[in-house]
């Protein structure tokens, strides 16, 4: 056997890991892979003094090389196969070197190259594959030759590898024995295998899978303290909204109560080697993550309360008492099912943390409210969580955040107002939403921010159409209402057609002409704002019978264009069917009805 | 504004020397403003056929009567965009493609004769229209501003040795802007084409293995125009403010961040490696 100069190994070997470990942006501007191609020279001649590799590993077939290679043996009980002998430890040797040459031409962009020493790594291990000394090198190999795989968009090979990887921890870890410690770094390399797979499986849109494996990572963060506070806590926040998204509520909380606590471990816990924030910007980073999460908060608690208008509401969006009742009595059932959800769940956090969490958990509803009383804990939470957010998003410097969070602070108004029975408790409430709203319009540069503006100005006036039509209800019921209700009413009416007008002149070009053909992104809500402005015109109260018959031509007027606008144009028919049949009566009924008003005028 | 707001030109550029060393085939044909594509792997396949606004055919060299030179790119690409400008338009272009395919030579180009790219013709012609104004009432005024995008970070290219990262925020009547980035004045062609070098010169070019100078930044060029109308009836003044955008981004086979070790996160089936990307890949989900 060659003698080798285990000294010299050394030294080279260090000198090149620590080589590899210099980030790439502390290299020459002109040449960030310097550090890297000394440090593959030096492994180079690491490999050559180790000497040539064990011969019977070279005769192995290539077929059996794949990422299936290693599933064989699983089939078969465990063969724990140490390397001892200076055979198994020359092939062992080589292997480190191999692994840490193909790592090299990957981060060089080499791919085919770096595939090559992977290969060649996996095939000297082999044998020893469920050793305790090469379990994690073959694991890092084959995760590495996963994210290769992935470069080459060739997913399913990389899926291959990782699900192969993530078998052979769970083979190991059953089949070990018990006086084996795992190391920190094994059970770190077994972590970003979890993340691998849960790349792959985003990319394959096993979107379920990928969040379970997303939700698995942050929980071995957590459980071998390898995570830095605030990132960990915005990671979970996010994950909540994966599942706010797929109406799992129950995960959601989860995940932000989680976050609420984590968060608030900030200053107390020392950053590790997986925290890359610079020194100067963390207190702003602090104060942006702590909106971050607030925002997801409100997602929340918003989405829980659509989601209960929604199964509640009739076909004219009003609260159904019938489907309130359904709703009462599945309730109890949801009650029941509760433990055997929660069971099912990735739970993070063992002891003190997870009693820290439920007490999060305690305080928030994950079910939806059914009542004004249970909508109305989850408004003043999400209420909250917006002043929250608006300390750090304000309007200089975050316009479009800050524009959100003060949509979703009035859309926390709109969904609570479904749930209040009392009418003019209803019209504050979008009195609210107003008041917020208005001056937003007012300081936006309409150039810059056309679609804000446009959101903005369309809700400003559906809220003033909605109060208006709680004003006609409430003076309905009056036995005789006054000039001042009757005054009321026409005011809400006038600055709703203002934002409605200002909403349908944002679409004219630069010379104020109103286009031929409205773009499919504005077509619904611009014809949904000609109906009501012709239906608004209809509503105006007047005693002046002039005054009155202009207002009905004025409403004929924007019934006719629309009607028109969908002969010429029938997508745009598809898109407000309602509205479209019952412009087509207005259009046959009004003209009648104005006739009838002009000689009645002649008459007088 | 005439026809479409959005126009979309190809360039093919001709073979360098490895190209040619390893004799490789040219696989594109251009015909009019469409541009086909053979492929290699089965030439008896029918060539795909693609409309653009323009196709410039550059493989060749001056001689051929087919050739689009610098000059005829900047005639029907640039000199619309200077018009729009004074219309009181905001123009941008973009250059796109892998590195190497040419963006820098099409948008800079080089110094020497009939070789200067859009940018710099673009900024001649706009001085020559200035200098040329005959009418009083009439007034321009021109800043400049370049920065390059590199590893998710801002920089000022015209002011290097501000080695912060500039912030990009939202003013309700500004607009979105980039807080403390340069602008400069500019009074003539010599004064813009001094600046551009000098920023030039700035930006981030890095050698590697597989690469002799891969461009590994997006940069943008940034010129403010303001034409003040003084009616001298009425005393009253109007103005008219144009932005230029000129923007060369890095090369597209690194769509996104580009040099920095694990925090590549592309739209195509990669992984990234580090668990710092955890919180990108989450939210890549919670967005689906």
């Amino acid at each position: 056997m060659a003698n080798v100069p285990w000294a010299e190994v050394c030294e080279k070997f260090q000198a090149a890991l620590a080589l590899s470990r210099v980030e790439l942006h502390k290299n020459p501007e002109k040449e960030p892979y310097k550090s890297k191609y000394s440090a593959r020279a030096l492994l180079e001649e690491v490999k050559a003094l180790l000497g040539p590799a064990p011969e019977d590993e070279d005769e192995r077939p290539e077929a059996e090389d794949g990422p299936g290679a290693g599933d064989h043996a699983l089939g078969l009980p465990a063969e724990v196969v140490e390397p001892e002998g200076p055979v198994a430890q020359r092939a062992v040797r080589l292997a480190v070197i191999e692994f840490h040459l193909g790592v090299n031409h990957i981060d060089t962009e080499e791919l085919s190259a770096g595939e090559e020493h992977l290969v060649k790594c996996l095939r000297l291990l082999r044998r020893y594959r469920l050793s305790h000394d090469c379990i994690s090198l073959c694991i890092q190999a084959q995760n590495n030759l996963g994210i290769l795989w992935s470069e080459r968009e060739e997913i399913e090979t990389a899926q291959a590898y990782l699900e192969s990887s993530e078998a052979l921890y769970n083979q190991y870890m059953k089949e070990k024995l018990t006086e084996q410690e795992r190391s920190k770094r094994f059970e770190k390399v077994y972590t970003h295998n979890l993340y691998y797979l849960a790349q792959v499986y985003q990319h394959l849109e096993m979107f379920e899978k990928a969040a379970h494996y997303c939700h698995s990572t942050l929980k071995r963060q957590l459980e071998h303290n390898a995570y830095h506070p605030i990132e960990w806590a915005i990671n979970a926040a996010t994950l909540s909204q994966f599942y706010i998204n797929k109406l799992c509520f129950m995960e959601a909380r989860h995940c932000l109560s989680a976050a609420n606590v984590i968060f608030g471990q900030t200053g107390k816990i020392s950053a590790t080697e997986d925290t890359p924030e610079a020194e100067g910007e963390v207190p702003e980073l602090y104060h942006q993550r702590k909106g971050e999460i607030a925002r997801c908060w409100i997602k929340y608690c918003l989405t829980l309360m659509q989601n209960a208008q929604l199964s509640m509401q009739d076909n004219i969006g009003e609260l159904d008492l019938d489907k309130q009742s359904e709703l009462r009595a599945l309730r109890k059932k949801e009650l029941d099912e509760e433990e055997s959800i929660r069971k099912k769940a990735v739970q993070f956090g063992t002891g003190e943390l997870c009693d820290a969490i439920s007490a999060v958990e305690e305080k928030v509803s994950y079910l939806r409210p059914l009542d004004f009383e249970e909508a109305r804990e989850l408004f003043l939470l999400g209420q909250h969580y917006v002043f929250e957010a608006k300390e750090f998003f304000q309007i200089d410097g975050y316009v479009t955040d800050h524009i959100e969070v003060v949509q979703d602070h009035s859309a926390l108004f709109k969904v609570l107002a479904f749930f209040e029975t009392d009418m003019e408790r209803r019209c504050k409430m979008h009195k609210r939403r107003i008041a917020m709203l208005e001056p937003l319009t007012v300081d936006l540069n309409p150039q810059y921010y056309l679609l804000v503006n446009r959101q903005i100005q369309f809700e400003i006036a559906h809220a003033y159409y909605d109060m208006m039509d709680l004003k006609v209800a409430i003076a309905d019921r009056l036995r005789d209402p006054d000039s001042h209700i009757v005054k009321k009413i026409n005011n809400l009416n006038k600055s709703a057609l203002k934002y409605y007008q200002l909403f349908l002149d944002s679409l004219r070009d630069p010379n104020k002409v109103f286009p031929e053909h409205i773009g499919e992104d504005v077509l619904r809500p611009a014809m949904l704002a000609k109906f009501r402005v012709a239906r608004l015109y209809g509503k105006i109260i007047t005693a002046d019978p002039k005054k009155e018959l202009e207002n009905l031509a004025t409403s004929l007027e924007h019934y006719k264009f629309i009607v028109d606008y969908c002969e010429k144009h029938p997508e745009a028919a598809q898109e407000i069917e309602v509205e479209l049949e019952l412009s087509k009566e207005m259009v046959s009924l009004l003209p009648t009805k104005m006739e009838r008003f002009r000689t009645k005028m002649a008459l007088t | 504004m005439s026809g479409a707001s959005v126009k979309v030109a190809v360039r093919v550029r001709p073979f360098n020397s490895r190209e040619t060393s390893k004799e490789s085939k040219c696989i594109i044909q251009m015909q009019g403003n469409s541009t086909s594509i053979i492929n290699p792997k089965n030439p008896k396949e029918a060539p795909k056929s693609f409309s653009f606004d323009y196709s410039y055919w550059s493989h060749t060299s001056p001689e051929d009567p087919c050739f689009a030179s610098q000059n005829r790119v900047y005639n029907d690409i640039g000199k619309e965009m200077l018009l729009h400008a004074f219309e009181g338009y905001n123009v941008c272009i973009f250059a796109y493609g892998q590195t190497g395919a040419g963006k820098s030579y099409t948008m800079m180009g080089k110094q020497e004769e009939s070789q200067a790219g859009i940018i710099p013709q673009l900024c001649e012609e706009l001085f020559e229209k200035i200098n040329d104004n005959c009418n009083e009432e009439m007034s321009y005024s021109v800043e400049v501003s370049y920065m390059e995008i590199y590893c998710e970070r801002v920089r000022d290219l015209l002011n290097p040795k501000n080695k912060g990262n500039l912030r990009v925020r939202e003013h309700p009547l500004l607009g979105p802007y980039v807080e403390d980035l340069s602008k400069l004045a500019v009074t003539s062609y010599t004064d813009i084409a001094d600046l551009m070098d000098a920023g030039n010169k700035a930006r981030t070019v890095a050698a590697t293995n597989m690469n002799e100078t891969s461009s590994r930044s997006h940069a943008v060029f940034t010129i403010v125009f303001t034409q003040k109308k003084h009616d001298n009836e009425t005393n009253l003044s109007t103005e008219k403010v144009s932005k230029i955008s000129l923007v060369d981004l890095a090369g597209s086979e690194r769509a996104d961040s580009t040099g920095a070790k694990g925090t590549r996160l592309k739209e195509g089936a990669n992984i990234n490696k580090s668990l710092t990307t955890l919180g990108k890949v989450i939210s890549a989900l919670a967005e689906v």
